[in-house]
Order: structure tokens, then C-alpha cells, then sequence
């Protein structure tokens, strides 16, 4: 045996047990999903017909299928706003502290750490236990409200419990890229009669926006995929209206209709989706960070 | 100037106390009201409890089958989270180390895929969880969750190993060990900070997912503590005091790991995020 053949086969002996649990969980799963899309594939019968497109012809028909994606761009476009914005104002007054960093940091990190289906139950006693009582007895009345039961608060609702788990984690980013900003630059700019706000806006963000980057990518990516949270809040409802594309995937699979090949169909739409947005927004934010 | 500086100062104190507060408050109402009787929390969710009763704790810990849950759940991050480290580790240093065509093409094949969202791949999984008769098995989940887990642990092995000189090894080697003995007493050893990250990062995401143990798990000896504590939500569901406790008990074991291990997992963040 030649010796670099020898050295390939040494390579895949090495690469074997990690290649095969790749390969059989996520790589085949991701490529057969795109050939479980063209069939009608129901789950329960072994065999299933090919119906090529019709899938994709009916999905664009499907009402509540759009009203998901609709329903999760929403979501994803005021996450991206909220949470960043949020999460780099905490950063930012975190980093200006003296005293205290470390406690701000291991506190509003905490949530991020419990699962969203639990901390959705916490926030459901508050929805409907503690800002009632709180109406009723303080007379704090603008929160006397449908939380859950109405779509337009229930939205909010959901907006709010992401934010409270997801912030803390691109606190965390932010306040490591904070900590790479020279300190005598800003000084040299507040010397030099910048205020503060100019300070932020014209030294510290443009360095930070790898950063940036960074966190509306994963804003976007884990926006998209929203499930455990509106599960455990309002199951998607009342009806449908706060029902997200991985929800509606879900249902279409594993609640009622088990239409495996259908729902498939709906996967490959959300990827792309996914793909062409976090592509467009890596692109568009890099070649900003080329500019400065 | 001065004086303008020091109001903005306690301006920004309070601003980030009263943030804190609210940050905790689900957990603290949680914790409060878990100790009430129902007629307690009924009249007044916003007060201490008179007591410290545990009646509800017992209650549930039992309902929700709370050890033997607990017990899948760690049974499932342990054998995953294992094999992920095992298998990325080797992977990604042997990948690193091979200057061929096929490691170039084999890297190429797990950093491709690390974008893919979950719920886009779920049910061709399902299909093949199925067809390999792995529906309820715990090993079967772990098994998926190496699968899953594998890509994302290969690129930081990887990455890792680039900053370790190769010299050692190949001493090593020319001394008569054979590769996989250096794998073992040598490179594995080196490769401790970022098997912690990997660790931790890994431990924290199987422990907390949801959807997938909710596909895969159908029997309820087998649910983890997440599916358990759905589960038992939707039993008791305007019983808030057996819901608030066992909220309490499942996220207990993640803020006691979090306690210990605070400066790690942070660390894992922002350095996993910079690099990648």
C-alpha cells in the first residue's frame, strides 16, 4: 500500500465514529428531506407515491403556512431591534461600572440558562396571575389585559419572554467586544470635547460591529426556528395567530394530520428562507465592517 | 461636569438594579408562591409566604416523577455530550494534522451543514429514528444528539489543535507509540480548555431542548425533565402552586451547574462567538 494511501485510510479510521453519527442523523436526514418533500408520504403506510412538486404547489396555497411565515417575520424583525438594543444598552452601562460588574453579568445572564419552555411557564403566572393583581390592587390598570388570550398582547407577551432569555447571552458578546476598545481612545475623544453619545456613536460601535454582526446573525437564525417559547405560552393560539413556521411544521407532522411529505415541503421553504436572509445580512453587515 | 456625571452615574445604577429586579422577578414570584397554599396564592400573589411549607414540593416531585426523569435526563446529556467529545476530539485532530485531499473534503462536509436549522431537518430524522427502531430509546436521543452535535464540536477541535506544535507527537511516534496512544496520554490532555467549552456548551444545549426529546420520547418513563414538566403543566393547569414548584425543582439542577461553573460558560460564549 502506498503511504498516502495509508494515510487516508489511517484518516478516515480516525474520522469514522464522528462521520457515521453525522452522516446518519443530520447529513442523510438533511438531503433525503428534500426527496421526502416530492411524496405523500403519511408516516404510517410503508410505501409512498411520488407526486414531484405538488407539495411546493399546494404550500403556496396554504393560508396558515403564510400566516406562520408572516407571524415569524414579525417576530424575527422586532427581535433582531429589541434584543440587540437591549442587550447593547446593558453592555454598555455594565462596562461603565465600577463596582458590581460581575453580579449585573451573572444576573442578567441567569435566564438564558433555564429552558424557554420553563421560563414561558414563569412568565404565564405572571401573565395571568401577578400583572392582574397588580391591575386590580396597585391600580397599575394599562397592564389589565388578555396577555395570552389576545393576539395583540399575546405577540408582545412572546416578545418579552424571548427577550428576557435571549439578552443576556449577546450582553455577554457585547461586553467582550466592549472590553477590546482602548480605553485612551475614548479618553482622546473626550479631551477633545466629544460627549458621550459621540463617544458611542463614533468610536465604540464602529468598533464593536464584528460583534454586531455577530449577534443579528444569531438573532436572526435562532428568530426563525421560535418554538419553545410560544409553545409553552400560548401553544400557537388563540387559533392560530401566534403560530410560528417550526410550530406550524410540527402540527403539520406530529399533531393530527401527520402529513410527513407535506410538512417536509414546508422544511425546505423554511431553509431557504433562513439561508437567503442570513446570507444577504453576513454579506450587507461585512462589507460595512470593510468600510470603516 | 462633575456633578453632571455622578446623577448620571446613579441614574444608570438604578436603571440597572431595577432591571435586575425585573430580571428575576419570574423566578423569584415562582419561588415565593411555590410555598403557598392554594387559598394563600389565590388572595395574594405579590406576598411572602406565611410559612415554609414543602407540602407542594413532595407533591410533585413525586406527580412529576422527578428522580427518574432527572435520571433520563442525564443519562441522555452524559452519553452524548461523551461520545460528542470522543469523537470530535479525534476527528478534529487527525483532520488537522492530514495535509490530504480527503481531509480537506471530510472538513469541508461537517462545516458545511452547521447552518441548517433544526426544525427544517426534523422529520427526515424522525424517519430515520424510526427506521433504525430507536422511538423511546434514551441512547437512541443521545445517539441523535451526537449526530447533531458532532459538526459544530469538530471546527473548535480543529481550530484548537492548529495552535498546538506537532513536534511532541511525532517524538512520540518515532519513540514507538502508535497514533492512537498518542491520541490518548498526549494530545487529549492538551486539548482540556476547549473540552470544557465543548462540554459545557454541549451539556446546556441537550439539557435544555425541548422539540427533540418531545418527537422522539412518546412513553412517559422515558420523558426527560422538560418533557415531564410539560407534562404536568398541562394536568394541573390552574393549579399554580404544584406547577410553581416544580418549575422551582426543574430549573434547579441549571442554576446549581451554573453556579459552579459561571466563569466557564461565559468564557465559552464570548469566545466561541469572536472565533466563529
Amino acid at each position: 500500500m502506498s503511504k498516502s494511501k495509508r494515510t487516508n485510510l489511517t484518516l478516515l479510521l480516525f474520522c469514522a465514529p464522528a462521520l457515521i453519527v453525522y452522516l446518519v442523523f443530520k447529513l442523510i436526514p438533511a438531503i433525503s428531506g428534500i426527496g421526502y418533500a416530492m411524496t405523500d408520504w403519511n408516516g404510517l403506510s410503508k410505501d409512498f407515491d411520488f407526486v414531484f412538486l405538488d407539495n411546493f404547489i399546494e404550500v403556496f396555497s396554504d393560508k396558515y403556512f403564510w400566516q406562520s411565515v408572516w407571524f415569524t417575520f414579525k417576530y424575527v424583525a422586532v427581535m433582531v431591534v429589541v434584543a440587540n438594543v437591549v442587550a447593547l444598552l446593558l453592555a454598555v452601562a455594565i462596562e461603565s461600572r465600577r463596582h458590581g460588574k460581575g453580579i449585573y453579568r451573572t444576573i442578567y445572564y441567569m435566564p438564558n440558562m433555564i429552558s424557554m419552555v420553563i421560563g414561558g411557564y414563569m412568565w404565564m403566572f405572571i401573565f395571568t396571575q401577578v400583572l392582574y393583581y397588580m391591575a386590580d390592587n396597585w391600580g397599575f390598570t394599562f397592564l389589565d389585559h388578555s396577555w395570552i388570550g389576545d393576539p395583540r398582547f399575546s405577540f408582545w407577551a412572546i416578545v418579552i419572554v424571548s427577550t428576557w432569555s435571549m439578552v443576556g447571552y449577546l450582553m455577554i458578546i457585547y461586553l467582550a467586544a466592549l472590553q477590546g476598545v482602548p480605553a485612551d481612545l475614548i479618553e482622546a475623544a473626550e479631551l477633545a470635547g466629544a460627549n458621550s453619545r459621540q463617544c458611542f456613536f463614533k468610536i465604540t460601535l464602529p468598533m464593536i460591529l464584528p460583534a454586531l454582526t455577530i449577534c443579528v446573525f444569531w438573532t436572526l437564525n435562532s428568530g426563525f426556528q421560535v418554538f419553545d417559547v410560544i409553545y409553552s405560552l400560548t401553544g400557537g393560539g388563540p387559533g392560530r395567530a401566534t403560530q410560528s413556521v417550526a410550530m406550524n411544521i410540527y402540527e403539520e407532522a406530529f399533531r393530527g394530520n401527520i402529513r410527513y411529505g407535506y410538512a417536509t415541503a414546508k422544511s425546505t421553504i423554511l431553509f431557504l428562507i433562513v439561508m437567503v436572509i442570513t446570507l444577504i445580512q453576513l454579506r450587507v453587515m461585512k462589507s460595512r465592517e470593510e468600510e470603516l | 461636569m462633575k456633578k453632571k456625571r455622578a446623577i448620571s452615574s446613579v441614574l444608570i445604577n438604578a436603571g440597572l438594579i431595577i432591571g435586575a429586579l425585573i430580571w428575576l422577578s419570574p423566578l423569584l414570584l415562582a419561588l415565593m408562591n411555590s410555598f403557598k397554599t392554594n387559598g394563600e396564592l389565590l388572595t395574594n400573589v405579590m406576598s411572602l409566604p406565611t410559612e415554609l411549607n414543602f407540602d407542594n414540593y413532595a407533591r410533585t416531585l413525586d406527580k412529576m416523577h422527578y428522580f427518574r426523569s432527572f435520571g433520563n435526563t442525564v443519562l441522555v446529556a452524559g452519553v452524548s455530550v461523551t461520545l460528542i467529545i470522543l469523537f470530535s476530539a479525534v476527528a478534529g485532530w487527525k483532520l488537522c494534522r492530514t495535509k490530504t485531499k480527503l481531509s480537506g473534503f471530510i472538513y469541508a462536509l461537517f462545516i458545511f451543514s452547521m447552518l441548517i436549522p433544526f426544525s427544517s431537518i426534523m422529520i427526515p430524522i424522525y424517519r430515520v429514528i424510526l427506521a433504525l427502531k430507536l422511538k423511546n430509546s434514551l441512547i437512541g436521543l443521545a445517539l441523535v444528539y451526537a449526530g447533531l452535535g458532532v459538526s459544530m464540536a469538530v471546527f473548535l477541535y480543529h481550530g484548537f489543535v492548529k495552535g498546538i506544535p506537532q513536534e511532541l507527537e511525532e517524538a512520540a511516534m518515532m519513540d514507538g507509540c502508535n497514533q492512537f496512544q498518542v491520541f490518548w496520554y498526549m494530545v487529549l490532555p492538551l486539548l482540556k480548555p476547549i473540552t470544557a467549552t465543548v462540554c459545557i456548551t454541549n451539556v446546556l444545549w441537550v439539557w435544555n431542548d425541548f422539540l427533540l426529546p418531545l418527537i422522539v420520547l412518546g412513553d412517559n418513563k422515558k420523558y426527560t425533565l422538560l418533557l415531564s414538566t410539560n407534562t404536568l403543566f398541562g394536568q394541573y393547569s390552574s393549579d399554580w402552586t404544584a406547577i410553581l414548584s416544580a418549575l422551582i425543582i426543574a430549573a434547579l439542577p441549571v442554576i446549581i451547574f451554573y453556579a459552579f461553573f459561571q466563569k466557564q460558560i461565559l468564557r465559552g460564549i464570548s469566545e466561541g462567538a469572536l472565533k466563529g
